[in-house]
This record gives C-alpha cells, structure tokens and sequence, in this order.
C-alpha cells in the first residue's frame, strides 16, 4: 500500500519542485487516489480468477485503496508532447503501478481550416464517451459502463492514430467534423475476456504489465482442445505480426450535441498461437452520440456490436465463435457541486460453435445509480450503487447457476492535485 | 512588480472610463450625431452581438487613425470578447486569464499567428494591419473559436441587447455601412448599404434579415463533459 501511494504521489511532486515558476510548466500532471468503502453481494470476482462480473467481491468488501493514477503531459516543444498514464492497484495482477496509456502527441498549428493531430504510442482509441477526466476517470460514476469496462480491460491502440477536424466558417462555425484513422500492434488475445468471461462492469483498467485471470475453463486444462492458453490473458501482445486498424468519425455541434462512429478491427489470426496466448480476431462497430437536452439534462449512448472469433475454422465456424453486443443509456443532472447521473446497460454475447464444454453465451443488464460531490478541486465524494443481473450457460461448470444478480455499494472520497 | 503594473492599468482604466463618460456626457450637450442602426431577424426580433461599422467611400474618407488598442482575453477556456471589432492598425492582446495554458492561433488571411504556449501576459500585442475577418482558436482546446473583424473605418460597433448600434458620426459623406455576425445566413450583399451621412444630424438605418439564424454558439451548461478531439 505505501507502494502504491509513493508510485502515485511522489513522481509528480518531485516534478512540480524542478519546473519552472514563471513561465507555463513544462509539466502538466494530475494525480489522485480513490479511498472506498465497498460492500458487495454476488459471486466471486473475475480479477480473482472466477466469473463475477464486479471487480470486486466477499474477499475485498470493506476499507480499501480502490485505485492511484497520475496523468502527465510533458511540453518537449510548443507543438509537441509527450503523455503517460499511470494506474495503481492492490490487486496482484500487475505490478503495483505501471502504465496504461504512453504516448507522443503533436499538435501542428493549423494552417488552414484542416486541423491535424498526430499520436504515436500505446494510447485508448476513441471509444469511450464517459472516460473524459483525468486518468481516464468517469466525471458521472465510479465504474464505467460494460462497454467501456471491456475497452478499459482489453483494447489500446499501440501504434499511430492520425486525426484530422474541420469547422467550416460556412456553418457558422459551430459544427466540427473529426476523422481518424489508427493503424496498430501487439492487441491480438483481445476478445479473450469478452468471449471466455464476458461484460463486467467495474473502475480497472490494464496496464501492459498485467495478466488477467481466466475463468477455470474446462477446455483450456491441460490435455484439453485449447491447452496451450495460460491461465491468464495478457491482451496487449503482438502474436500474428499483422497489424490492425480502425476508422473513426465525429460530428459535433458545439458543447451540445456530439455523434461518433467507430469500424475497428484487430485482423488478428485466429490460428495464431504463442508463449500461451492466442490470436483473436476482433472486429467490432461502435456508434456514441452524447447531447444535453432541455433541462439541462446530459444523455450519453454508446452501441457496439462485434465478434470475436479464435482456432481453426471448421465450415466457417472457429474453435471459439462468438458475437458481442452491448447498449447503455446514460442521463446526467449537475446542481452546482453536486451531480446525479443514472445508467441502464444491456449486454449480450452469443455463440456460433458448438465446442463442448465452452458455453459462452450470456445477457443481462445492469443499473447503476451515482451521485458525486466535489467538495473543492482537491476533494470528492462519490456513492454508487448498481446491479447487475446475467443469465451465463457456462456457469454450470463451476457449480453455480446460470442466473445471478449481483449488487455493489461503493462510498468513495477522491483526493486529486495537478497543476 | 507585475502586481503593481496591474494595479496602475486597473486606475488608468477608470480614469479613462470616467474621462470617457465625461467626454461622452460633453458631447451629449454639444449634440453630435449618431448613426443608430438596428438589426432584426425574420421576425422582427432584435439580434444581439452584430458587429456593424461604416466603411467612408471617396470624399468622406479620413477619419482618425487607429491608436488605440484592444484586448482579446481568454477566460474560462473561451475568448471573451468573441467577437472584437478593431480599426486596421490596433494593437490586440491576448491575456490568458485561465490557469491553463492556451496556444492562441489564427490561419486567417488578413492575419496569420500563432502565440506558443503561455499563460497571463507572456506575449506583446499583435497589430492587425489587413481588414477583414480573423477566426481564432487554440491549439490545445479545440474548442475555443473567436473573431477578430478588422475594418478601415474608426465608425464601428455592436448591437447590443435590443439589437442596436450607435456609431459617432464624425463626420459627413458617402458611406458602406455594413453588419456581419457569424449567426447571419443570409447573402452578403444583402448585409451593407451605401448611405450619405451628414453631421448634425442623427439617422437611422434599419436591417432586416431574411433567411433564419443559426442559434447562438452554446455556452457548456455544465450536464456533460466534452473531451478535445
């Protein structure tokens, strides 16, 4: 624990001490821990190797350090920065802190009416409509929708991402119209978790030196049809040596009203196979619209439908075949200090193979309910309450039943200081 | 040091706030006049935030040079003004008054620069020495979006909350008086009139636009979080 607190805090203050006090800092940080009280009822949790879609369980109810970060930008020239995220958890995955986003940005100044970004690194593709503060945190609740659980859990672009917008002064310059293309590496066991676990709805995200615990699947046991999979996933690894890509579009009318698209695709081959983990080939389309309505009420809505698939293919159908789908629908009222937001999230994974003993298919839905005050810059007060209700074939193997509802509270109190 | 600088800013400010309303008040009683132009929409609802000016044509040319200078500030992630009208040759600067850094920048033709990254008053004003419109925003916040309108005339304004602007006439003869908003759709030519002006005497000039307008740039209400892209 004294660790993970050194991790978080003393790096961005040593670095604030060398920076320079009249000019802007070259250093821009933010870091902060979360300090909860958690109470939860449902089954055992996935990051404890089982099937519980919470991040936590019976095992870490109560008093805990639910998670550090720092977020750091570093100006190495006008245009030019360098960006790492840092994540701190006490939960034995990974190292006690290590990176989850590291990247170079440059921003060229606009010569015309096309502005250019340009990013290369290991950094979160633009999926997520709800990760937008500091250290990829929810202004609205703790734990991120399953949508954005699964892309905290599996997916980063490690590659490059070129971004071009355009605000054309013929639309009196309120719209925006934003392009991106990414070409990546090293994401290929990603759909692992999805396909073997399924949706989770939680606050953690991977860092690269994780290892992710796989349920006790019958059929990845030694002498089983996919024994050469470790018990673990390690999903930012490079297996197949091909890249993936993904597109991306965005239009927005001023602060009111933003719709995106996302084609992503990991082109991974489903044969591929090393040091225990194998390719996935992942694919999904992902639409996000957020708008503020009369009242001044906020909606946030993220759709994705996708498929993973992994293993020889048989007429078409691989070893391990599934489909993923998941909605949630997100509204959000601020009074000042004080925010209440509620979420409804649908989920669903189907199966297309028929390999026994590796039942995957599942549906459920969850809501959450939060409410979050922030006493100063410094200081924030958190509760969340949700429930998650799923219906998983496979958990007959484990000798549980296949419908489950589990519950969490969480008190949390931010303590959070930048520059 | 640079408190102290501040301060005596402030009390040159007020002394020439009050000279002004002094000078202002002066003028009152010596009655010069004014050019009052209004600004309504399609259905007769005044239109706030138009700039208008009076471009002199041949013979009512002159007018005094730009000395004077103007500030386009930074708060709150948004420039404030956003939109400032200058006469060609003003001096502008762009104090940041945010805590964060910003990187102001134009591509605009009459005017293109950039300010690196700063913060308070790091860099010296810029002289806009072209007229026409300069569209500003910031390298780091997308979306920050302000105008700077450079016009060859000291006659300028904006319309205030009922949608009026009253220009000092100082002087007469033929005029372009012209209006533009980023709000205003309707064809350019349709936004300017020549008119005849003659000291002494006040007028009045009326614009009726046509086509709708789009709605104001939105202020973030606060509801939602919107990330840079």
């Amino acid at each position: 624990m004294v660790r993970l607190l050194t991790a978080t805090f003393l790096s961005p203050l040593l670095l604030a001490l060398v920076s320079h006090a009249d000019e802007p800092a070259r250093h821009d940080f933010t870091t902060g821990a979360d300090f909860s009280f958690i109470q939860t009822n449902g089954v055992d949790s996935w990051t404890d190797g089982f099937v519980g879609k919470l991040r936590y369980d019976d095992f870490s109810d109560g008093l805990t350090i639910s998670r550090g970060f720092l977020e750091h930008r570093f100006r190495l020239a006008d245009t030019l920065d360098t960006r790492v995220a840092i994540e701190a958890y006490d939960d034995n995955l990974g190292p006690a802190a290590d990176f989850t986003e590291a990247f170079l940005e440059w921003r060229p100044v606009p010569r015309s009416r096309n502005r250019y970004r340009f990013k290369l690194g290991a950094f979160y593709p633009r999926v997520s409509m709800e990760n937008v503060d500091p250290g990829w945190s929810s202004p609205y609740t703790l734990s991120s929708s399953a949508i954005n659980s699964w892309i905290a859990e599996e997916i980063k672009t490690i590659g490059a991402e070129l971004s071009v917008s355009r605000r054309p002064q013929s639309l009196g310059g309120r719209h925006t119209f934003v392009g991106q293309v990414a070409v990546f590496y090293a994401n290929d066991p990603a759909g692992s978790l999805l396909a073997w676990k399924g949706w989770s709805v939680h606050d953690r995200q991977t860092r690269f030196g994780d290892k992710l615990p796989l349920p006790p699947l019958p059929q990845i046991q030694p002498g089983r049809l996919m024994e050469r999979q470790d018990p673990f996933v390690a999903p930012f690894r490079e297996i197949d040596n091909r890249a993936g890509y993904y597109l991306n579009g965005e239009w927005r009318i001023g602060q009111r009203f933003a719709l995106r698209a996302m084609h992503y695709d990991n082109r991974g081959d489903p044969e591929a196979v090393e040091g225990g983990q194998y390719a996935w080939r992942t694919k999904f389309v992902h639409v996000g619209a957020q708008a503020t309505l009369p009242l001044e009420i906020g909606l946030i809505g993220q759709w994705m439908r996708g498929s993973t698939v992994m293993g020889s293919p048989v007429d078409g159908v691989h070893l391990v075949d599934t489909e993923f789908d998941s909605l949630f629908l997100l509204l959000t009222r601020r009074f000042d200090k004080h925010r209440i937001s509620a979420r409804y999230d649908n989920f669903e994974v189907t199966q297309n193979d028929s390999t026994p003993e590796d039942n995957n298919p599942e549906s459920g839905h969850t809501w959450t309910l939060a409410y979050r005050y922030s006493a100063s810059d410094n200081v924030q007060l958190a509760a969340e309450w949700l429930s998650i209700k799923t219906h998983h074939c496979g958990w007959v193997y484990y000798g549980i039943l296949p419908t489950h509802t589990e519950q969490q509270l969480q008190l949390s109190l931010r303590f959070q200081f930048g520059n | 040091m640079r408190l102290v600088s501040v301060a005596t800013l402030m009390a040159t400010v007020r002394l020439l706030t009050a000279g002004a309303l002094i000078i202002g008040a002066c003028a009152a009683v010596a009655r010069a006049s004014d050019l009052d132009v209004s600004v309504v929409d399609r259905d007769g609802k005044p239109v706030p935030n138009v700039a208008v000016y009076a471009v002199p044509l041949g013979e009512a040319s002159g007018g005094s040079a730009a000395t004077a200078t103007a500030t386009m500030n930074q708060i709150d992630v948004q420039f404030h003004p956003h939109i400032l009208i200058v006469q060609q040759g003003t001096a502008v600067s762009f104090p940041n008054t945010d805590t964060i850094a910003h990187h102001v920048y134009s591509f605009s033709d009459p005017q293109q620069f950039d300010l690196a990254i700063y913060k308070g008053d790091l860099h010296p004003p810029v002289t806009f020495d072209r007229p026409g419109l300069v569209t500003l925003g910031c390298n780091i916040h997308d979306n920050m979006l302000g105008y700077i309108l450079v016009v060859e005339t000291d006659m300028f304004g904006k319309t205030n909350n009922v949608g009026q602007a009253t220009l000092p006439l100082n002087r007469s003869g033929e005029f372009k008086v012209r209006i533009w908003s980023p709000r205003i759709r309707d064809r350019s030519d349709s936004l300017s009139r020549t008119v005849t002006l003659s000291g002494g005497r006040d007028q009045v000039l009326r614009f009726s636009l046509e086509s709708k307008l789009r709605p104001p740039r939105d202020s973030d209400s606060g509801a939602l979080a919107w990330s840079d892209y």
